[in-house]
């Protein structure tokens, strides 16, 4: 659907603000970023695997295996306070990003 | 349902993570996948679609394990993961497809970025090996660039293999200077040099605005500039027709002195100097690093021989020639032979079998050198073995320890070839990093040896680490990473899957294992033993060099130099008249019990004339006697501590005119007046033209030529009977000599403002610098040694503990079942011991089959000297038991129950 390249620089921030709200599993946030974005965005086990292992190195998410009643064993990953902070400034530069790109499209279109 | 978890870990290669770390990802990988199979199973799939889908989410594992790898690094990733990460070419030059050549250099790379990871995984190992094999190659590497400047580097001229040293051979002195109506034959009649040239060393009064100083020079035939091919930086050369008497007033100066006495100024070329009180003209300025004969020479002046009054009895010209191209240095040996054994018997009165020898420059300038330096060389090759062994075992066990990751990683198919081809690029890592550490060493101790080895050895002053060093010291690492490496090698090649697996991987080790680290076990204790013993039987040669009694008491006496210029002192009388008034104004200085004067210091070598004896018959030609000849004051045996044995001293009234008077020592008594009373009778010493000197007194022996060497016999005269126009003064004191320096210049200033005065030094010193080049070897090869038994030593520890170690188990059985701890620190001990034993043995025979090669190295010791063997092999049991009884002792105190818990 969309480049590999456009959804590179996005993944950490998709998966980041999917965590915001509550821990989920990385089947979760995978299956999630598909039914939000209405399967226009997929993201492979094989990226966004690495990208959680990634966030969870630099200290801006972290895993704990939880086994809940009548389920498998699972890691579930939370946003942590660093995470946090680094999600509010990603949210930021992303508006703004958009909101310059879109004023460009705009100013071209019209 | 497919077991995921073993899905996923029999996919997905994961290196350089603990496990974990591994293990985690693995199981995380496995439900997800598994998430993705009920998912399909809930959709509606078929249990092998559903499979197949789960399956097909991971399609590149390889990738997918490099980019798990590269996120679970931490953040901030160490210099070291850096330096992996520059390796990482390999892993994008695989995705990229590339096979062939670069896909081996990627493995190579791979592997590469792979051991750098193992060994920071395991510091302990790392440290102690690098540490080890940078010793070992540091030390060789040092000695290397010593060999390689001195004796490897070519002489810095044009074609030096051409240029050759000739000297004239005596039949009772063999190699001898050079008598200058010989050269000047030499010269007329050769066919085979390009050029012949002869020289002598001299040095000179020097007065500028800092007073005078004494400068040293060298007399050369006009041409020898163009022999060696070196053109003066500034001016020219000498001409052939300055090179003849009364025209050589024109002087070359070194650069050094051109620097330090004219300030580098281009416009000293025809500028008049005054030297010795008399006018030279600069003529030229030689360029920086040139130094010939010596390097201390500052100038040069024409030789100017007279053929005249060339004499042949008079030997004191060196001479170097360039043999013309095509011609071989022995070419020129026979030529310049048949030329002198003509002489010889042209001229029977002075020449009489006399012959002459040709021999390559090189070869005569570090000739005398080289068996020190190559047994040096040898011996630390051998500590770098025995580094090399102590690494190979150190490996050896590490092996045994992974010897479960190994079998895994054939068990899934890793080939072989590669397996080892991993451990030989490891070992080749550990190898070059302890060589840079060890270039490290050797660059750091360059100068310590150039310090120590000062004066002892030619050319030290040019030793460098140049490109030959460089190479060495890397092909020394990639042989040493290859050595140490096979065993392990051959080894993980081997290993056998089952039987680790069986074992669990805990006690794996094989019969195979234990006999080859014993056997480099005691290899290494053999080694040493061989080092050992060289080094005591070095050292027990130098404590009997010490023990010699040189004939004089060299404490608390300063020796130092004055030279008369023949320009003002021209009158024997006048040399006398200086002489006699500085020694009264020596020995009035109340720190002076008494001072002396002499023309050649003892410890620095024979000055011998030929002497008959009153009413003997004249020798024949060839045959005549010979002794060392010393021109002293009349008090020079109280000044240099030498005992009266019979007869008198000189005194004030042994003068020119007064009757002509000798004294001789014991070893000349001895050799040529057995059994006789030698007390008044004649010798006749020189060519006969002055009469019979009557002996007067006998004294102790000296020893003149070095300690090493018997005292040769000598005789005495008064100076004011035969004055020499530069002497060395002796000044003994009560106190510390070093106070006497100031002293002593005043007191040549308050006799001549004029004159300077040099080689100022403690008698002790001379003494002591007459062993400097057996002190460097000593002192070396003793470093070795000690290195090489504390290598040893570490390796027969690390050896010990480890077996211990593995057998905890077994020990905690037997105290359980009631042995005592003696019994088994006994049983520890025993197969330590047993093992350095076995070294000791080998070694001490490999010693003996050795030591002969350092024979001329050694002094009142034979090579098979017992005393020496027994000692070495003493210390080195005492060590050897000393690194087996820590382990033995941490043997007792295995608790048993724990021990057999562990089981």
């Amino acid at each position: 659907m969309f480049s590999s390249e456009l959804k590179k620089g996005s993944t950490e921030m998709l998966v980041l603000s999917l965590l915001d709200a509550r821990p989920r599993h990385g089947y979760e946030i995978g299956k999630l970023i598909e039914a939000r974005s209405g399967g226009r965005l997929t993201f492979a086990l094989p990226t966004l695997y690495p990208t959680l292992l990634r966030l969870e190195t630099r200290g801006w998410i972290k895993g704990t295996w939880v086994e809940k009643a009548g389920q498998r064993e699972r890691c579930f990953y939370r946003l942590t306070p660093k995470g946090r902070r680094v999600l509010a400034d990603q949210r930021e530069t992303w508006k703004a990003y958009v909101s310059a790109v879109n004023d460009v499209l705009g100013e071209s279109g019209a | 349902m497919r077991d995921w978890t073993t899905f996923v870990r029999s996919r997905l290669c994961l290196t350089g993570l603990t496990p974990n770390r591994e293990a985690r990802i693995v199981r995380e990988l496995a439900v997800q996948l598994e998430d993705f199979y009920r998912d399909g199973l809930a959709r509606g799939l078929s249990e092998s679609d559903a499979d197949g889908e789960a399956c097909r989410q991971i399609s590149d594992w390889d990738r997918l394990a490099e980019d798990v790898r590269l996120a679970d690094r931490l953040h901030a990733a160490s210099r070291f993961d850096r330096l992996a990460d520059s390796l990482d070419v390999a892993a994008s030059a695989e995705r990229a497809g590339i096979r062939g050549g670069a896909r081996m250099l990627s493995n190579v790379l791979r592997d590469a970025r792979y051991s750098l990871r193992q060994l920071r995984q395991s510091p302990g190992f790392s440290i102690v090996a690098v540490l080890t094999l940078a010793l070992g190659i540091g030390a060789t590497t040092t000695m290397f660039s010593v060999v390689n400047s001195v004796i490897l580097r070519p002489l810095p001229y044009p074609q030096p293999q051409e240029l050759v040293s000739v000297v004239e051979i005596l039949p009772r002195f063999g190699r001898f200077s050079v008598a200058p109506a010989t050269f000047l034959d030499w010269r007329a009649q050769n066919s085979v040099f390009e050029h012949i040239v002869a020289y002598t060393g001299g040095n000179a009064t020097f007065v500028d605005a800092n007073g005078p100083d004494r400068v040293i020079n060298a007399a050369v035939s006009w041409d020898m500039f163009e022999l060696l091919r070196v053109t003066p930086a500034l001016g020219r050369g000498f001409s052939a027709e300055e090179d003849a008497p009364g025209k050589a007033n024109v002087i070359v100066l070194s650069h050094g002195m051109w620097q330090r006495r004219f300030g580098g100024d281009p416009g000293v070329l025809g500028r008049s100097i005054s030297l010795n009180g008399a006018p030279f003209t600069i003529v030229g300025v030689m360029p920086a690093g040139f130094r010939f004969p010596s390097r201390q020479t500052e100038y040069w002046v024409p030789l100017a021989l007279n053929p005249a009054n060339a004499t042949r009895g008079g030997h004191y010209l060196g001479a170097i020639a360039r043999v013309k191209t095509g011609t071989s240095i022995e070419q020129a040996d026979a030529e310049m032979r048949t030329i002198s054994e003509r002489l010889a018997l042209q001229y029977p009165e002075n020449s009489a079998k006399e012959s002459s020898e040709v021999r390559s420059l090189q070869e005569t300038v570090v000739g005398e050198v080289r068996p020190a330096l190559l047994i040096l060389l040898a011996a630390v090759g051998v500590v770098v073995l025995i580094a090399c062994a102590n690494v190979a075992n150190l490996l050896l066990v590490r092996g045994f320890v992974r010897a479960r990751e190994i079998a895994i990683r054939t068990a899934l198919g890793a080939a072989r070839r590669r397996l080892i081809s991993q451990m030989l690029v490891e070992s080749l890592m550990v190898s070059l990093i302890g060589g840079a550490v060890g270039l490290l060493l050797a660059y750091l101790a360059i100068g310590p040896v150039q310090t120590l080895s000062a004066g002892s050895i030619p050319r030290v002053d040019d030793v460098s680490i140049d490109g030959r060093v460089l190479a060495f010291s890397l092909l020394l690492s990639v042989l040493t990473g290859v050595l140490f490496g096979l065993a392990p090698a051959v080894y993980a090649g081997r290993v056998g899957i089952l039987e680790v697996l069986k074992e669990g991987g805990r006690s794996s080790t094989g019969t195979g294992g234990r006999w080859t680290r014993s056997v480099l076990l005691v290899t290494e204790v053999a080694l040493s033993i061989v080092l050992l013993v060289g080094a005591t039987l070095l050292l027990r040669s130098f404590s009997h060099l010490t023990d010699v009694d040189p004939g004089f008491q060299p404490e608390r006496a300063l020796a130092f130099r004055v030279a008369l210029p023949n320009a003002i002192y021209r009158e024997e009388h006048q040399r006398v008249a200086f002489y006699e008034r500085l020694l009264d104004q020596l020995e009035a200085l109340p720190q002076v019990t008494a001072a002396g004067l002499v023309q050649a210091l003892p410890m620095r070598g024979d000055y011998t004339l030929s002497f008959t004896v009153r009413g003997r018959p004249d020798p024949k030609p060839g045959d005549e006697t010979s002794a060392n000849h010393r021109s002293i004051s009349p008090d020079y045996f109280k000044a240099l501590g030498v005992p009266l044995l019979g007869g008198r001293a000189f005194t004030a009234r042994d003068a020119e005119k007064a009757p002509m008077v000798a004294i001789v020592d014991q070893s000349f008594v001895d050799r040529y007046f057995p059994g006789e009373d030698p007390l008044g009778q004649g010798i006749d010493i020189g060519n006969g033209t002055d009469g019979f000197y009557e002996i007067v007194g006998v004294v102790g022996n000296v020893h003149h030529a070095g300690l090493a060497r018997d005292p040769s016999p000598t005789m005495y005269v008064p100076f004011k009977q035969d004055v020499f126009s530069s002497v060395w003064i002796l000044a003994r004191t009560d106190g510390d000599p070093a106070q006497l320096t100031p002293l002593a210049r005043q007191v040549v200033k308050s006799v001549d403002p004029g004159l300077p005065v040099f080689g100022l030094t403690p008698l002790a010193t001379v003494v002591s610098d007459s062993l400097a080049d057996r002190r460097f070897s000593l002192l070396l090869l003793a470093l070795f040694a000690a290195l090489a038994v504390f290598l040893a030593a570490v390796g027969l520890y690390g050896v010990v503990a480890y077996s211990v170690s593995q057998r905890t188990q077994e020990i905690g059985v037997r105290m359980a079942i009631g042995a005592r701890r003696g019994h088994v620190l006994s049983m520890v001990l025993t197969e330590g011991m047993k093992l350095a034993l076995i070294g000791v043995a080998i070694g001490l025979i490999g010693a003996l089959a050795l030591s002969g090669l350092m024979s001329k190295m050694l002094f009142r010791v034979t090579p098979g000297d017992p005393v020496s063997y027994v000692v070495t092999a003493a210390v080195l049991v005492a060590i050897a038991a000393l690194a087996c009884y820590i382990p033995a002792l941490r043997a007792t105190r295995v608790d048993p129950i724990v021990a057999l818990r562990q089981g």
